[in-house]
């Protein structure tokens, strides 16, 4: 999930904040501080996050493309410069923009908004913007909300007080519904200073930017995982069910499928697995600073010790199998190795739709059991075979020979059939019978008998055009055919019944073993 | 997405009043051949459908997508009404299919037209329709059960489409207001039952069919809420073909659906077998599979489609455009696929479609394709691969892939991150082992003795192949030699049988004999310096594994306890016995002279094994193993015939006290000399290495069947 910093510089942020006996700092500098810390943090536990750097002011500029080089992101932050007044729908126009060039509009984004809550003045204000909301075209709608789902953090460099003295509180708070409710307004506590933006930022930290670790389990081969992007819950249904899913932090394998069997299925999103080495001492306090050489010789050492989650890879890449990985109560997943293009290649986790059935050729996951259980090896003894697709229970309509005459040329494709087989008799005697009860049937569902009689009538005149040569079964079949349709015609139970089909006519010709006394 | 929303239950309430049975004055030609025939034939005159018979096979064609697309969770009841309803179905999953109706529908026929006009009316249907929509359906039931507390989150929504002949504007308020009333009636009545629920919403869509060539006498009118519970939208529409696309803008409004158009669908003719024509076929699915160009308003921008099937794989190629007009549809072009390998792709939704007209050639013939895996290639350029058609088990997806840049491109590769370094993962059987755990589907409610699912008991076999499971190839000895297989393989069994324990007495035997043999084993030498462990060290740490793999699962069964007592009792002796033994058989060797190239290798591989004895403890156990040989081989039948039964059936310390005191003091006393490693384990096993001989020997005379079988008797 990328993100974007959108970073007010316009004069206001450089406002002094009033500190007894120290330096003086603006608010800008606090800013600075607390993205330092973030993007550090990042670095440092969130480093395969893209973010991206806006600052913003009556204009906004793309300072720093998305990348995951934090001290680029750092350096621009630190030689930022200082404009003129707020105007955040621009800027919001802006993010809109950069996110769907690079992304495309169904990648999640986290927008962090970091602003001082002075939201400009007149045309351009976000009050302004707020106001003729409704009053605009289809050209000029507000950005918010974004065509991909977002998640919107607003940094204050404020506190709440401050920032309800004024509207600007409620402004933000109906940003934050516009752009669809998923997100927070963080203000600061206490006095501006940097002990309260270190604190404000940490809570932002905690909330969208802490690693997700798991333990990867397969019975009892286990790895620590970190799994990157952190997977989101995921709600159904709001109404039947409207508490979010959450993946579970251990993820248990349940056993192994085809990548054919699996065939490329729908998922939610995707994640890397990564195995992590756990510091069993630091486990408590995770993600403090100065790790970073301590952390780069344990990842060493642990690079020697083997790990299962790169077995697993290995043997997934070379088998050509996915794992299928329970992430919660009816919710399922699949790992599997995923190789990028310079040839490096991941563990990969794809997450299901929660649901007992998640993929229709799969059957329902908690009926899926081991092989071992089966009376017979499905895959065969030489793996020739699959018990995957599962069928479904019905046939789909273009599965099966469905009868519609919506359109005249259906229709007559039908009778044609019948004709053309008719003038084959006696050889195409069976082809002829299954057309004639397949249009029969439909007739009669669609109380369609005008046509039953017409069909009639064309096979009568069949019979009498038949050349000297054709066979004397032709004739007896046509006209008993022609006859069993009139009598479906009339409506009459005994031969109108749906299920009921005219079968062929047993004559001395048709020599059907031992009944051709029977004329 | 909400389950229970208006589109769960549909109620199709169909005119069967006399006047339905009027002609739509659409007529068709069946006769078409005549021309080209005979000259004096008077061609049969066209026939034409009633307005029934458009209702009916129109509001079919509706039920047709609807099941296509939605094979399970979206319900029709369908009712028809002249002098009273029929309710044709149920809400039933079973009652839900085309055929279902189709059956119905013939048993009631077209209308009779005789009947007495003024006691038919549509009213009784519409009545019947409202009844319907306050049952319960089982999908409903299911999730009121499950919520227990909460059962009131779930909603009883509904639709009914009515297909008439209205007389008027105010027969059609009159037709709403009766609607009305019966949903308050009934929600009373609901309000008291189980099996009832009242109704929180229903869309009530009429559809007025007239005969081609009249005036309309209905207006049409866009939806606007009755009350709070009811909503009413007005069609009017003639027979025939329009009345057809009506009914399939709808069922695309109400299900949320989408037409895409595949283009250039190369098909062979077959009268010009080498030849090809492009067609074009369109597919109704949800519409959620046009997401990434609704929002992002692209339009004439070049896509691919693909097209995969079970075993095979097709793409499509082609360009997305949006057709002007009443009718909207993404157009994809059609590509044939490059590879036919088996893949992966980032597949971001996958949405079951429907031919708009099945029964067309084009789209038989693309879905047949589909669906058979009939295979054509034609090399067509790629440029963004956007869908993919794919068929599995008899239906057809629209799958919807990912054409976006990557959040998770360029990650550090895993040999960089944790085990990276380690080069000797047990990959191949881990492979081996994968397909062993590979998982099939059961039917239904199929619990196994201990009432667990199938996926419990999926778990349940990973835990019990994982009890010992060493990740890489140095880890382990016992994963290495072929010889084990039988054994590991039946070991992590939940149930052995007999003849199980027997495979796996034999494989402890046969490494028994490979021992005495001094085969090499594939012990690893990474990590230690020189040539590694010694031989018969070697089959300690590999007797050592083996009874760690097999201790695992010894609290399984009774039979898996036997493994275990077997494998004590007949590993391997103490150095020096091996030793003694390896002298003794060379005697025999040379007695034998049939066997004469396993003595050669035998004696290779020991004169091999006697340059590595060089300290000066070996020469020891050396002195030793000569005075061993002497007191074993007299004796040597007798033992054997008592001691595997003891190992087997006794409980270890009882048979310590009744092993030789003799040479387990004397081998204690040579061990404590040797070196201070942990030995005195070593000491219970004494006795069960003593018999191991006597075993190994009988084996040898009448294979390790009989052994077990007959035991004591053969000798």
């Amino acid at each position: 999930m990328p993100t974007v910093v959108l970073m007010d510089a316009s004069l206001s942020m450089t406002r002094p904040v009033s500190l007894e006996g120290s330096e003086e700092f603006q608010r800008k500098n606090l800013a600075v501080h607390g993205l330092t810390m973030l993007f550090e943090h990042m670095a440092m536990n969130y480093r395969l996050e893209f973010t991206a750097l806006v600052a913003f002011s009556s204009l906004w500029e793309l300072m720093v493309p998305f990348t995951r080089d934090y001290n680029a992101l750092q350096e621009a932050l630190s030689n930022l410069e200082d404009f003129d007044k707020t105007c955040l729908e621009l800027a919001l126009q802006g993010v809109s923009t950069i996110m769907q060039q690079e992304w495309g509009s169904a990648c999640p984004c986290q927008l962090v908004l970091v602003t001082d809550g002075a939201l400009g003045i007149g045309r351009g204000s976000l009050r302004h913007s707020l106001a003729t909301l409704k009053q605009r075209g289809e050209d000029k709608k507000f950005p918010l909300p974004f065509p991909f789902p977002c998640k919107l953090y607003i940094m204050c460099i404020s506190n709440a007080e401050e920032l309800q003295t004024t509207d600007a509180m409620d402004n933000l708070e109906q940003l934050l519904i516009l752009s669809g409710g998923e997100g927070q307004i963080f203000t600061m506590e206490g006095p501006l200073c940097l002990k309260s933006v270190q604190a404000m930022f940490g809570k932002l930290i905690e909330q969208a930017y802490m690693p997700f670790h798991a333990v990867l389990r397969c019975g009892h081969l286990t790895s620590d995982v970190q799994v990157f992007p952190r997977p989101e819950p995921v709600m159904i249904d709001e109404e039947v069910d409207p508490v979010p899913k959450h993946v579970l932090t251990e993820l248990e394998i349940v056993g192994f499928i085809e990548i054919a069997d699996i065939a490329s299925p729908p998922v939610l999103s995707r994640h890397l697995v990564l195995p992590i080495a756990v510091n069993k001492a630091d486990e408590v306090g995770a993600g403090t600073t100065d790790e970073m050489e301590e952390d780069t010789s344990t990842n060493q050492m642990a690079g020697k010790s083997p790990n299962f989650c790169v077995l697993l890879h290995g043997s997934l890449k070379v088998e050509g199998m996915v794992a299928l990985v329970q992430l919660g109560p009816d919710w399922y997943g699949m790992l599997y190795s995923q190789a990028d293009s310079k040839k490096k290649s991941n563990l990969m986790m794809s997450l299901f739709e929660p649901g007992p059935e998640p993929l229709p050729w799969l059957g329902k996951v908690s009926q899926l059991g081991p092989i071992s259980d089966a009376p017979e090896n499905p895959y065969g003894e030489d793996d020739s075979k699959s018990p995957f697709p599962v069928q479904p229970k019905s046939k789909r309509s273009y599965a099966q020979n469905v009868t519609v005459w919506i359109k005249a040329s259906g229709l007559q494709t039908d009778v044609q059939k019948i004709l053309r087989n008719a003038r084959k008799l006696p050889e195409k005697t069976q082809t002829f019978y299954k057309e004639l009860n397949r249009l029969r049937k439909a007739a009669l569902a669609f109380g369609f008998w005008e046509l039953l009689k017409g069909v009639a009538e064309l096979l009568e005149r069949e019979c009498t055009l038949l050349p000297d040569s054709a066979h004397p079964d032709a004739a007896f079949q046509l006209s008993h055919a022609a006859q069993q349709l009139k009598l479906a015609s009339t409506g009459d139970s005994q031969y109108a019944a749906f299920e009921h089909n005219i079968t062929p006519m047993l004559t001395d010709f048709s020599g059907g073993g031992g009944g051709s006394d029977r004329l | 997405m909400r389950m229970f929303s208006v589109s769960h239950k549909t109620v199709f309430v169909v005119d069967h009043c006399p006047y339905m049975t009027e002609s739509s004055r659409q007529q068709i030609e069946c006769d078409m051949l005549t021309k080209s025939r005979a000259q004096g034939v008077i061609p049969l005159a066209p026939v034409s459908k009633s307005l029934w018979t458009c209702a009916v096979e129109c509001s079919m064609e509706y039920c047709r997508i609807l099941y296509d697309i939605y094979p399970t969770r979206k319900l029709v009841n369908y009712i028809v009404s002249d002098s009273e309803f029929h309710i044709l179905n149920s809400w039933r999953q079973e009652d839900q299919s085309v055929q279902e109706l189709m059956t119905a529908l013939a048993a009631v026929g077209p209308p009779n037209p005789r009947e007495d006009p003024e006691c038919c009316s549509i009213l009784h249907g519409l009545v019947a329709a409202v009844e319907s929509l306050c049952k319960i359906t089982e999908y409903q039931h299911e999730a009121r059960t499950a919520l227990v507390d909460l059962a009131d989150r779930v909603a009883n929504r509904g639709r009914i489409i009515c297909l008439t002949n209205a007389k008027s504007d105010t027969h059609v308020r009159m037709l709403e207001d009766c609607v009305l009333e019966t949903i308050q009636e009934q929600n009373k009545l609901a309000a008291g039952s189980d099996r009832l629920m009242p109704i929180q919403q229903c869309e009530l869509v009429l559809v007025h069919i007239y005969p081609q060539g009249d005036d309309t006498l209905v207006s049409d009118r866009p939806k606007k809420e009755i009350s709070s519970v009811l909503s009413s939208e007005v069609h009017s529409v003639r027979a025939g073909r329009h009345l057809a696309s009506k009914l399939n803008v709808l069922v695309q409004q109400h299900f949320d659906l989408a037409s895409t158009t595949i283009t250039n669908i190369p098909m062979k003719e077959e009268q010009h077998a080498n030849t090809s024509a492009n067609y074009d076929v369109e597919l109704l699915h949800h519409r959620d599979a046009h997401m990434e160009f609704i929002k992002s308003g692209f339009s004439g921008v070049s896509f691919t489609t693909r097209c995969q099937k079970d075993k095979g794989d097709l793409h499509m190629a082609g360009s997305t455009s949006r057709d002007s007009g009443l009718k909207e549809t993404v157009t994809l072009k059609w590509c044939t696929p490059r590879t036919n390998s088996v893949e992966l792709h980032y597949c971001t939704g996958a949405y079951r479609i429907s031919p708009v007209e099945v029964n067309s050639r084009p789209s038989s013939c693309l879905t047949n394709f589909l669906l058979n895996g009939i295979f054509t290639f034609t090399p067509s350029e790629i440029i963004v691969i956007s869908h993919m058609l794919s068929c599995h088990g008899g239906e057809i997806f629209l799958h919807m892939l990912n054409s976006t840049r990557s959040t998770l491109e360029d990650p550090p590769s895993i040999s960089e991150g944790c085990g990276g370094r380690v080069t000797d993962y047990r990959i191949t059987d881990f492979g081996e082992f994968m397909r062993e755990n590979r998982l099939t589907p059961f039917a239904d409610m199929s619990l196994d003795a201990a009432g667990r699912p199938p996926i419990e008991r999926a778990k349940a076999q990973l835990e019990r192949h994982t009890r010992y499971w060493p990740m890489i190839i140095s880890q382990t000895t016992i994963f290495n030699m072929q010889a084990v297989v039988p054994l590991a393989n039946l070991i992590v069994k939940d149930t052995m049988t007999e003849d199980d324990v027997l495979t796996c007495q034999k494989t402890v035997y046969n490494l028994v004999d490979m021992e005495r043999k001094n085969d090499p084993l594939p012990i690893s030498t990474v990590g230690s310096r020189g040539k590694g462990p010694k031989r018969d060290e070697q089959y300690r740490i590999m007797w050592n594994e083996l009874e760690t793999l097999v201790k695992t699962h010894v609290g399984t069964s009774e039979r898996h306890q036997q493994v275990l007592e077997c494998i004590i009792a007949c590993r391997s002796k103490p150095p020096e016995e091996e030793e003694r033994k390896k002298r003794g058989r060379k005697r025999e060797d040379k007695e034998d002279k049939t066997e004469k190239n396993g003595k050669e290798l035998e004696e290779k591989m020991w004169t091999q094994d006697s340059d590595r004895l060089k300290g000066a403890m070996e020469r020891e156990k050396e002195d030793q193993s000569e005075s061993e040989v002497i007191k074993d081989s007299p004796d040597s039948p007798e033992p054997f015939n008592k001691k595997p039964r003891l190992a087997t059936e006794e409980i270890q310390p009882l048979e310590k006290s009744k092993g030789p005191v003799s040479l387990f003091s004397l081998w204690t006393n040579r061990i404590t000399q040797a070196n201070s490693r942990k030995h005195q384990e070593f000491a219970g096993r004494i006795n069960s290495v003593n018999n191991k001989a006597e075993l190994y020997q009988h084996l040898k005379d009448e294979n390790g069947l009989d052994v077990h079988e007959n035991g004591k008797a053969t000798r």
